[in-house]
């Protein structure tokens, strides 16, 4: 028997099979990354969803999001969700990277800002900007350093984050040279000093407890 | 008996009937009851119908003669043929059928009595009927004896029955065994109130039973000589038993059947045999649905499109539906994956914690092991100083102490030495040895040379002598008187005449003889000399 073309009831009324599942995923990633202006954040979301590349979702969910409102509104898990979308290309175009900036409900002006710390053209070195933005989630050179680690590391989370030490060494070059505050030799001493315990023990990766408990015991 | 016959012979319908014997004793009540095929009756009626004392309890008495046999217990139940009955059930759990056990006594003492021991009594009573329905015309007197001695089966500890297999008596005799003498069954019944297995009064006083399987030597005997008279009463019997007198002679005694071989049925149930039938069955056709009539008017009414389906209003709950349980699925799984990725970092953050105080604690163990290992070194170190330094003070008193002791020995021992001749001087013991014999020898060959000379010059001198004494003599024989005044005076013969004479007669003799005495004389001396000096 033909379906009729009226519609007389509530029951001929058909759901695409995909659309709950699309929706519950859409959903869920809504819920974990809490954008502030989810208008934007779907359009970047289904956008990068229809071209494959890798969404923009926190891993985890953030419960301090009291910046968002108060303060600049860039996080750790931001920056993670940036450095995965960024990260399989070594330089990345500055305007594509405030594309994803925007889809991240992130003000432009803080974007301009870490760009203006180390100006370039159109191209930025990815792990620059990350450095950059490290820093400017606050805090010393120490704990930039420490949210580098937590987001290059592919240890598990709350594991001891370690990263090749070539890459901290370049990172931290790169940040303390944009520093006045340090000079290059006590740069080069600490460095030294670490390498020194990373190649040694722990065949050249350096995880968190190598500097942060040294300058913090607990 | 001829009823039961009557009911025996019709034709269709067994025997289902009972014939309740009453005691030998006069006592002939029958109790019959013509069961009926009516599956339907009341049972409790039946049974009471069995518990109904009799018309006449004459001669009934508790302790009367006859109240040894005062307890009958026939078949109970009526359902079943009195024989087919103690058949089966003698091979059958006793307490399965308890209103088999009840008595059926004209007494009502005997009645009250003996049921409310129904449960205890149950096993004696049954098998006391049992006994007695067996026995029949032929008197089992094994079994009898068994019935009699209940002691001996409790002995044995358990109750146990035991019976010698036989026949099954004949309902119906053939014949008759002897007229004037009318069948009767030698009914010996054994009171049961007599019994040892009953049980009366407390049973919390009863007597402890005897070891079982040792049965009693006296009761043994007791049996044997009751059954040895029983016997013997048996055999009177048989022979003061008047009898037919002898037949004369060529002829015989025969058993002759006097009565009628026949009888006739007077009671026949006329019967009619009625028929009926029913027709075959038909396959039945499937019932027809079931089409209410018709009620009503038809009414219509058109209804233009959209008048009744507004999509927007339709798909309002199923948005609802489809939003909120996603929305909640998805706050659920949000949850549950932020929990437990909240539980693995935790426990990757706990196992990078451990991992750092483990490398701490292996750290403090290593320096531990270090110290230790120092330690130990330094007191094997300290250890050995102090051997070392024992051993050479050691040393050193058992050098001294030797010192001390070989002082003394040296000096002991060259002059023990020098005492058992182990040190001389070589020129010494030359001389000794070799110059002193030489000397000897030497000495002795002079003073032997010597020693003749001087024998050959005293032999000479003698000779001289005799000869001058001689010359003398002769002289003085030629002048003897002048001469006589000097003899005395001679000195040759005057001094010592024994040893003179002897020296002479010696001399005289032989020359060598005195020489060699001399000699002999001579070496006595020098080798005495000699041996006191070596």
């Amino acid at each position: 028997m033909p379906l009729p073309d009226t519609m007389f009831c509530a029951q001929q009324i058909h759901i695409p099979p995909e659309l709950p599942d699309i929706l519950k995923q859409f959903t869920k990633a809504a819920i974990r990354t809490q954008p502030a202006d989810v208008l934007q954040w779907s359009a970047g979301y289904f956008s990068a969803l229809s071209r494959g590349d890798p969404l923009p979702v926190k891993d985890r969910i953030e419960m301090p999001v009291a910046t968002q409102k108060t303060d600049t509104g860039l996080t750790q898990g931001l920056l993670k969700v940036l450095h995965k979308q960024c990260s399989h290309k070594q330089y990345v175009e500055l305007a594509d990277l405030e594309k994803k900036w925007k889809n991240l409900c992130l003000p432009v002006e803080k974007f301009r800002a870490i760009v203006d710390l180390d100006p370039s053209e159109d191209k930025m070195e990815w792990i620059k900007f990350l450095a950059l933005g490290c820093s400017s989630l606050g805090g010393t050179l120490n704990t930039a350093m420490k949210n580098v680690c937590e987001i290059l590391t592919s240890d598990p989370e709350g594991g001891p984050a370690r990263i090749p030490f070539e890459t901290f060494a370049y990172i931290y070059q790169y940040l303390s040279a944009l520093d006045p505050e340090f000079s290059a030799v006590e740069t080069e001493t600490y460095l030294a000093n670490l390498r020194d315990t990373s190649e040694s023990r722990k065949n050249g990766m350096i995880g968190l407890s190598d500097f942060v408990i040294g300058k913090k015991p607990v | 008996m001829a009823a039961s016959n009557i009911w025996a012979a019709l034709p269709g319908k067994p025997p289902l009937r009972r014939c309740a014997r009453g005691p030998a004793g006069g006592r002939d009540h029958k109790t019959e009851e013509p069961f009926s095929t009516d599956q339907s009756g009341n049972p409790a009626g039946r049974n009471c119908l069995a518990f109904l004392p009799p018309g006449g309890t004459s001669g009934c008495s508790a302790t009367g003669a006859g109240a040894t046999d005062s307890l009958q217990v026939p078949g109970r139940n009526p359902r079943v043929p009195v024989t087919y009955c103690w058949g089966t059930l003698a091979s059958r759990p006793l307490p399965r059928e308890p209103r088999l056990l009840r008595s059926h006594h004209p007494c009502p003492w005997h009645y009250l009595h003996v049921s409310s021991y129904e449960d205890s009594l149950a096993p004696t009573c049954f098998r006391a009927h049992l006994h007695r329905r067996g026995r029949g015309s032929t008197p089992n007197m094994a079994s009898a004896m068994t019935d009699r001695n209940p002691r001996a089966a409790e002995a044995s500890g358990t109750y146990t029955y035991t019976s010698r297999p036989r026949a099954v008596a004949c309902q119906r005799r053939r014949y008759r065994d002897s007229i004037l003498q009318p069948v009767e069954e030698s009914m010996n019944y054994g009171n049961i109130m007599y019994d040892r297995r009953v049980i009366r009064g407390n049973t919390y006083a009863l007597p402890t039973g005897q070891v079982p399987g040792q049965p009693d030597p006296l009761e043994l005997q007791q049996q044997q000589q009751a059954r040895r008279r029983a016997l013997a009463r048996k055999r009177a019997q048989q022979q003061l038993r008047p009898r037919t007198p002898e037949p004369v002679e060529g002829r015989k005694h025969v058993d002759v059947q006097t009565e009628l071989y026949l009888e006739e049925i007077a009671d026949r149930i006329v019967e009619i045999d009625m028929e009926c039938q029913t027709d075959a069955f038909l396959d039945r056709p499937p019932t027809p649905l079931f089409i209410p009539a018709k009620t009503g008017k038809d009414v219509a009414t058109q209804i233009l499109e959209g008048e009744l389906f507004d999509f927007d209003l339709e798909v309002k709950p199923m948005l609802e539906v489809l939003v909120g349980k996603t929305i909640e699925q998805a706050l659920l799984e949000v949850m549950e994956e932020e929990e437990l990725a909240n539980l693995r970092a935790s426990q990757y953050a706990y196992e990078e914690i451990r991992n750092v105080e483990l490398a701490e604690v292996q750290r403090l163990e290593e320096q531990e092991r270090r110290h230790r290992e120092e330690k130990e070194r330094r007191k094997r170190q300290q250890w050995e100083i102090v051997h070392k330094q024992n051993e050479t003070s050691q040393k050193i008193s058992a050098r001294a102490f030797a010192q001390r002791y070989l002082a003394d020995l040296l000096p002991s021992v060259f002059d023990s030495l020098r005492n058992s001749g182990y040190f001389y001087d070589p020129i010494e013991r030359d001389i000794e040895v070799g110059f002193l014999p030489w000397l000897l020898n030497e000495v002795e060959k002079t003073m032997e040379h010597s020693m003749v000379g001087r024998t050959v010059l005293d032999m000479l001198i003698r000779e001289v002598v005799e000869r001058r004494i001689n010359d003398y003599e002769s002289k003085e024989a030629a002048q003897p008187a002048q001469r006589s005044d000097d003899v005395p005076n001679d000195p040759n013969t005057v001094p010592d005449p024994s040893g003179s004479n002897l020296f002479q007669s010696q001399a005289s003799a032989t020359p060598s003889g005195r020489f060699s005495s001399s000699l002999r004389n001579h070496w006595l001396t020098f080798n005495g000399g000699r041996r006191l000096k070596t």
